[in-house]
């Protein structure tokens, strides 16, 4: 089990150095740090801009290589993420904001696979059932949903809640209220902000595992290793969690690793709007802002979500399929 | 919806073998059945209209400002309000509509043939085209697209044309993949070896019975890719990487409306509304036209 867990993640591993790297010269082709300091007054020179990004090793005057093996050269040894254009290193914003969007991507993950396949092994249990039409319809609504437009609802739902009830009942912006102090007070307010955020991403997430595993789990049951399962005895519900169930859910545990990208694509528009000082954020300003070694910075972080997400992924269908030796 | 229906009811023979319809109309009438679908298809009708003469019904033009309606609520002048610049909201959203429209359709066109040539072909070809191939999609599916696609499009500022490329090369390959998948399943079916032994030509095969199960996916894909970019295409626009001012897409009247939702809620329940309604409408006329085309259907065959 450990050396196949080691296996694949050195093939992640690989995959991510790839996707880092590759984008690293991606966003020294399409940025410009030089931009940030024409705004300035007095003008700059050609030669005092150069000559203020080196330090940074953002030069003009050095080639993308250059640049590339002095970037490289600072992640391998010191861990050295780099800095932006005017200076601030990454390494200061980074930590912060992994933290925030990682756990608003985990829960968003982990509840949306969890309610969508309750909500999935619960309609094909019920075919044609009053929960399975109306939840098929609601699905449908919420698959076509633009993230914006369901965060910005929530926001207009919680304001109207607030004013209801005359005091703040959900947070709206940010991840937690400055000044609070103390264990339990911070963990009621961190948890307070993550209420919203958490349940767009879920709402939006959920319905994909929700109509695969329905679909999955429809033609499990009436497979023919399910009905040698009744004929021993057993009940039908026994029947299908011990059988029918584990074997559809193969197919689902293996795409949540290639769901990560899209649900950190939806925390980006999330934290927008919720105001998150997250990767998310971290991922608009450094691209609006030509902070090449931040854009680099978000890539490896998107890149290393997806690999544990690969990486649990594939535990759990060792775990579940009988025909995946782990050896 | 129901009109279409051909009245064919042979009562004359004793035992009439059910009538032979052609593939077009039994296409037709099994998606005509389906109540959904032809709800999106009605809404779907609705809103291009609304794209394609909504800036013409109004006296005001998208880009015009009234400055003596700033931030105004809907009312007789402005059927939608106005926004913080005087801007008519009824023809901004028409202009919007239509650039997401257009911008949609195409990529989700270019989308398709792309996929269709690559998958199909790796699948046909084989061998090292094919292993290559895969590799690159497999590839392009982890790298962080989306932050690709900002990247860029973000560079070029808002030209919707580029647009249309970037989400183009960046929204083929899980299709690709699908498609390469159904093609190698279709290239090994008992029905084509069986028309191989029978001495059918291969061209032949692949036009009556290969793409008749691929044709389905296509069209299917087709539909739904336009919701696929339509959604990015928003999140882009409304981060401020896709489409941007003066020109106007619905993504980027969302991120206007979100700033003042308290304030001027309809400034975002426009574009909102306009969006959802397009992506559902989509969506029930691919599920109409996944059940219509799907060759292993019985329904509506005949009566």
């Amino acid at each position: 089990m450990f050396r196949y867990v080691a296996r694949k993640a050195a093939g992640w591993l690989i995959m991510i150095i790839l996707a880092t790297n590759a984008t690293f010269f991606l966003a020294s082709w399409f940025l410009d740090p030089r931009s940030n300091y024409r705004e300035l007054r007095p003008v700059r020179t050609d030669e005092q801009i150069a000559h203020a990004l080196e330090p940074y090793g953002l030069s003009p005057s050095w080639s993308v290589v250059h640049r590339w093996w002095y970037w490289l050269s600072d992640v391998v040894l010191r861990f050295d993420w780099g800095h932006s254009p005017t200076g601030v290193p990454v390494n200061s914003e980074i930590p912060q904001r992994a933290l925030v969007s990682g756990q608003l991507i985990l829960l968003g993950t982990v509840s949306a696979v969890v309610l969508g396949i309750a909500l999935g092994v619960y309609t094909a249990t019920r075919q044609y059932g009053a929960v399975d039409r109306a939840g098929q319809a609601v699905s449908i609504v919420l698959f076509n949903i633009p993230t914006a437009v369901s965060a910005l609802a929530l926001v207009l739902g919680a304001v109207w809640l607030n004013q209801r009830f005359g005091t703040t009942v959900l947070h709206v912006a940010g991840a937690n209220t400055p000044g609070v102090e103390g264990t339990w007070p911070t963990v009621v307010d961190r948890a307070d902000h993550l209420v919203l955020p958490t349940l767009n991403l879920t709402l939006l997430g959920y319905v994909s595992w929700h109509l695969t595993q329905r679909a999955l789990l429809l033609d499990a049951l009436n497979a023919d290793f399910v009905r040698t399962a009744r004929a021993t005895g057993l009940t039908r519900s026994q029947a299908i969690r011990r059988h029918a169930l584990r074997a559809s859910l193969i197919p689902t545990v293996t795409s949540v690793a290639f769901s990560i990208p899209a649900v950190f694509t939806g925390a980006i528009v999330t934290e927008t709007v919720f105001g998150w000082e997250g990767m998310g954020r971290y991922f608009t300003q450094t691209i609006s802002q030509n902070n090449v070694d931040g854009v680099v910075a978000v890539a490896a972080f998107g890149a290393a979500a997806t690999a544990v997400g690969a990486i649990l992924s594939d535990i759990a269908t060792v775990a579940l399929d009988p025909r995946v030796r782990a050896s | 919806m129901i009109t279409t229906l051909p009245t064919s009811a042979p009562d004359d023979s004793p035992a009439p073998p059910p009538p032979r319809l052609g593939r077009a109309r039994l296409y037709v009438r099994r998606f005509a059945r389906n109540r959904p679908a032809g709800a999106g298809v009605v809404i779907f009708l609705v809103l291009f209209g609304y794209a394609a003469i909504g800036g013409h019904v109004s006296r005001w033009n998208w880009s015009d400002q009234d400055f003596l309606a700033l931030t105004e609520p809907p009312g007789a002048s402005h059927w939608f309000g106005t926004n913080q610049g005087g801007n008519d909201v009824f023809t901004q959203s028409a202009h919007g509509l239509q650039r997401s429209l257009v911008i949609a359709l195409s990529v989700s066109v270019l989308t398709v043939v792309i996929s269709a040539v690559v998958g199909a072909g790796a699948a046909y070809l084989g061998g090292r085209v094919e292993r290559w191939t895969l590799a690159v999609i497999h590839f392009l599916l982890v790298v962080p697209a989306f932050l690709i696609l900002a990247l860029v499009s973000n560079r070029v500022s808002g030209d919707w044309r580029v647009l249309i490329l970037l989400l183009t090369l960046f929204g083929w390959m899980f299709t690709a993949r699908v498609i390469w998948s159904v093609s190698t399943s279709l290239r090994e079916r008992d029905y084509v070896l069986m028309a191989e032994f029978m001495g059918v030509s291969r061209r032949r095969i692949v036009a009556r019975h290969i793409i008749p199960h691929l044709g389905a996916l296509l069209i299917v894909n087709l539909t739904l890719g336009v919701v696929t970019t339509v959604l990015s295409e928003t999140a882009l626009s409304f981060l401020g990487f896709g489409v941007k001012t003066p020109d106007v897409s619905l993504g980027s009247l969302l991120a206007d409306g979100s700033v003042t939702i308290s304030s001027a809620p309809w400034l975002f329940a426009a574009p909102a509304g306009l969006l959802v309604l397009l992506t559902v409408a989509l969506t029930l006329i691919g599920d109409g036209l996944r059940d219509a085309l799907d060759p292993t259907s019985t329904a509506g065959g005949h009566g």
